[in-house]
């Protein structure tokens, strides 16, 4: 089995704060860069996919040099065999649908995957469109919002169960042929049923401690020409939108006049607790102020 | 002298913090307190980027010749930069880089500098559009691109109607379809009006057994109804309704190379593509938009909250074709979403490239952004069938099995919400017990939490974990509670977050930052931590009196309970067990 992985490095949102060039693009050098959170569970997904068919995990990400770091995480998270950054001064600023048509080229530099898994949502942009467009390109059967995996390596199969909602909630099981792209769900849980499977896991795990100590050396990256890809189509060129504003969010007027408290303030707490007592509003409330004194 | 001291900060809220100190002296000042202080990195990035910011303000165009390169960072070219107005000193510069150091980066800097100083200069000269063709402008590639599926956006393309996707779940119209139709049929009202012009409100139904919705959509604003029945769409699969979509919206046409051929004759129509799309941003909703926007090859914007319609002028070089020079778009949707977990609202927009026309714009509209309007079961409209072939390539997924899951944690209805945010960050799973534990005291409590909490990278112990989903968000995404007392703790305040709660008749605050939004529409605001608030306030329930609560601990642990032991948090809002009597 061939898995590839997206992932893709996002501000820490965490620590500090983002901030925007006067074009309202992002300024990812002021903040530091991590592993998307949500493409654990693509990895997550990946991973167990491997452990028990075995095969090789490809990692693939689009950004610029210094994601290669995330890039190291994510091969430690996945025990990768292989990293690739798609990284080019032309892809800059693109939108879903540029990075789309930019990864779904880097993939097929790596031949015919089996699986490619993806993650939901990025915790910068937050579309949840780059996997399903990716995917579209590639025009592999696609299945999102994975929350549970199982794949027939013999008989060339995938069931999943997904996680459909609305105005109600439900789990679908659908079935579906590899070669498949699958977008992992926030949701996803990765399972090793048999013993054999967790030794397989930890023994992956030794194996990639020594990798990714030298993860450069399991890294291409590769520039738009490699992937053959017109600079028209990429980037800020190939991007039908724009941000054309980003504001704070408004401060509502004030509605309501607080009472300033200082905790350490006896007094004045029990003001607040007497209020919060009467806000519920049986009359026990006051009725225990009052056998308090 | 300030009185700041970053360390009350943690490094979420020392950005917040500092973003209304403008003054050098006191911000080199809060500096020196960090280095003093816990000295944290990201702490002393924060103040040094915001000191920067200041000294670049006041800074006098550079003398370029003055300008050590060697000696500077990239970033400090970069800013340096920035005040070099002349194009023959930024040569210099860069025939200085390139002879010392000539880093890569550096050079590139000051050659976009130059490009930039340049433009400005010329803004007056016309330039032309570069119509040449990606083949003749890049001879090295073979333009796989362009001969693959991925470019089937028009050049001079007719575009009008804003098509509405109707999602159906178990067999009815999802409240965002409705709330969708409400709005699109208020967008193209106004639109019609100012553009004087009588573009439609087309609606999608597609399904298994769908077309019993028509006259409901129509009562909903609709204008069209495009029906697609077939047995095998019985459930939501992604290849089928996106081929089926898109051949709606392209009449069974073509679109390839900038050309269109084939299509149907629709007499009801008389454009090439719709000129707006919406749809839901539920999950098979958002994966639809996407997929919908990138055969149709245009844009969009996810989880929008608003949307309206007029026109923009953009001077992206990009989309004008010119650079340093503006250009008017008209009738653009803007779509305003929230963005980067709350922090601001950005609004998007999809506008045609000079040569590769962006149409339709599409937006995913998050449920509950407008209201359902009032049907009008007399309006009228024109249904169409649609009956094209579907090819059993398209079902190579299918759905073998669904379960419906049990309603998550309805919050609305109970008499007290104890809501956290990110201020429980110190501690997480502390700060949900906390709350579990005040929640305890009350008869019919429940806790939920802020967007933050949700979608933040906290780290919460197994127990606590189910109280830190997505059913328990409280605000613009999530529930919209109203309860007699509603104990915010933690909380900023943020305007997604007030629309969930505001209408609370109690609303006590707990925050240690008195300048925190949420003052605003608190009717008490205890100035403190909660990790320390919380508990006097649990420990005060339970006693029925605060000075017991004070005086026996300063609040910090939990006193001698008077009945049972304190909850492990298994159960908040599981109703009081012994409350009622210890009060």
């Amino acid at each position: 089995m061939h898995m590839v992985v997206l992932t893709k490095g996002v501000p820490d949102f965490r620590e500090g704060q983002v901030s925007f060039d006067e074009d309202g693009h992002l300024e990812r050098g002021k903040t530091p860069t991590v592993m998307n959170p949500n493409d654990r569970f693509a990895l997550e997904a990946a991973l167990q996919t491997r452990v028990r068919h075995g095969g090789r995990v490809s990692v693939m990400s689009m950004g610029p040099p210094g994601y290669k770091e995330v890039l190291r995480e994510a091969m430690e998270t996945v025990y990768a065999d292989d990293l690739h950054l798609v990284s080019d001064r032309e892809m800059a600023a693109a939108d879903t649908w540029a990075t789309a048509i930019t990864l779904s080229a880097g993939i097929e530099t790596l031949g015919e995957p089996d699986v490619v898994f993806a993650g939901f949502k990025t915790a910068d942009g937050e579309t949840g469109h780059t996997g399903p467009q990716t995917n579209w390109c590639l025009d592999m059967p696609l299945v999102t919002h994975v929350i549970s995996l199982d794949i027939d390596e013999g008989a060339g199969t995938l069931r999943a169960k997904r996680l459909v909602e609305g105005d109600i909630e439900e789990i679908e099981t659908v079935e579906t042929e590899l070669p498949a792209f699958v977008v992992a769900d926030p949701e996803f849980e990765p399972s090793y049923r048999t013993a054999g499977e967790r030794l397989t896991l930890k023994d992956l795990r030794e194996e990639t401690r020594a990798r990714a100590e030298n993860y450069e050396e399991h890294l291409t990256v590769r520039d738009h020409a490699d992937i053959n890809v017109d600079p028209d189509y990429i980037g800020l060129d190939g991007s039908p939108t724009i941000v054309s504003s980003v504001d704070p969010i408004p401060k509502a007027p004030a509605e309501r006049e607080a009472t300033m408290v200082d905790p350490d303030d006896a007094g004045a707490m029990q003001d607040v607790l007497t209020a919060m007592q009467s806000a519920v509003g049986d009359g026990d409330g006051d009725a225990a102020a009052a056998g308090g004194d | 002298m300030t009185d700041f001291d970053p360390g009350d900060y943690e490094i979420s809220e020392l950005g917040p913090a500092i973003k209304d100190i403008d003054d050098l002296g006191e911000l080199e000042e809060i500096l020196q307190a960090e280095h003093r202080g816990q000295n944290r990195a990201p702490a002393i990035a924060l103040i040094e980027s915001r000191i920067e910011k200041f000294s670049e303000d006041d800074e006098e165009p550079a003398d370029a010749d003055g300008l050590d390169l060697a000696s500077m960072s990239t970033a400090a070219v970069g800013n340096a930069l920035q005040s070099v107005e002349e194009v023959s000193e930024l040569e210099s510069l860069l025939e200085r880089e390139e002879a010392g150091e000539d880093r890569d980066p550096v050079t590139r800097l000051i050659r976009n500098r130059i490009d930039s100083v340049k433009g400005s200069d010329e803004e007056d000269t016309e330039i032309e559009v570069d119509d040449r063709t990606p083949e003749e402008r890049h001879p090295d590639l073979d333009h796989p691109t362009r001969d693959k599926r991925h470019v089937r956006s028009l050049h001079g393309g007719t575009y009008r109607d804003m098509w509405v996707y109707c999602e159906t779940q178990a067999g009815e119209l999802v409240d965002v379809s409705k709330e969708m139709l409400g709005k699109a049929r208020e967008l193209m009202d106004t639109y019609n009006d100012d553009y004087t012009t009588d573009e439609r409100v087309v609606a999608v139904l597609i399904g298994a057994d769908v077309s019993k919705h028509v006259e409901d959509v129509i009562a909903y604003g609709a204008d069209v109804v495009v029906v697609r029945e077939d047995a095998r769409l019985e459930r939501f699969q992604h290849k089928p309704y996106t081929e089926i979509f898109c051949d709606m919206a392209r009449a069974g046409a073509t679109h390839q190379n900038f050309e269109v051929t084939d299509g149907r004759d629709e007499p009801w129509r008389d454009y090439d593509k719709p000129r707006y799309v919406l749809f839901p941003a539920t999950n098979n909703g958002r994966d639809l938009s996407a997929l919908v926007q990138a055969e149709l090859d245009s844009g969009l914007a996810s989880d929008c909250s608003g949307l309206y319609i007029t026109e923009e002028v953009i001077s992206n070089p990009v989309k004008t074709g010119v650079a340093g020079e503006k250009k008017e778009f008209q009738r653009v949707l803007h779509m305003k979403r929230p963005d980067f977990s709350g922090f601001e609202y950005s609004t998007i927009l999809c506008i045609d490239n000079p040569t590769r026309e962006f149409h339709p714009q599409g937006a995913s509209v998050i449920p509950g952004s407008f209201d359902v309007p009032e049907p009008d079961h007399e309006r009228e409209g024109l249904v169409v069938e649609h009956d094209a072939p579907l090819d059993d390539d398209w079902f190579r997924v299918t759905v073998t099995d669904y379960d419906r899951l049990d309603e998550g944690i309805d919050l609305t209805g109970h008499e007290v919400i104890v809501a956290v945010g990110r201020g429980i960050g110190d501690d997480p799973t502390k700060g949900i017990e906390l709350a579990l534990d005040l929640a305890d005291q009350f008869e019919d409590a429940e806790v939920g939490v802020t967007r933050g909490i949700v979608t933040g990278s906290f780290n919460f112990d197994g127990h606590v974990e189910q109280y830190t989903h997505e059913d328990r968000q409280i605000g613009e995404t999530g529930q919209v509670v109203a309860p007699k007392l509603y104990v915010a703790a933690g909380i900023s305040g943020a305007v997604q977050h007030k629309v969930g709660m505001d209408e609370s008749d109690t609303i006590v605050a707990v925050n240690t930052d008195p300048d925190a939004r949420i003052r605003d529409f608190s009717d008490y605001f205890i100035e403190g931590d909660l990790f320390e608030v919380l508990p006097r306030l649990t420990t005060a329930l339970k006693e029925g009196r605060f000075e017991a609560a004070v005086a026996s601990d300063g609040g910090r642990a939990a006193s001698t309970p008077p009945a049972g032991t304190p909850d492990d948090g298994a159960g908040a809002g599981a109703a009081a067990d012994d409350r009622g009597e210890s009060r």
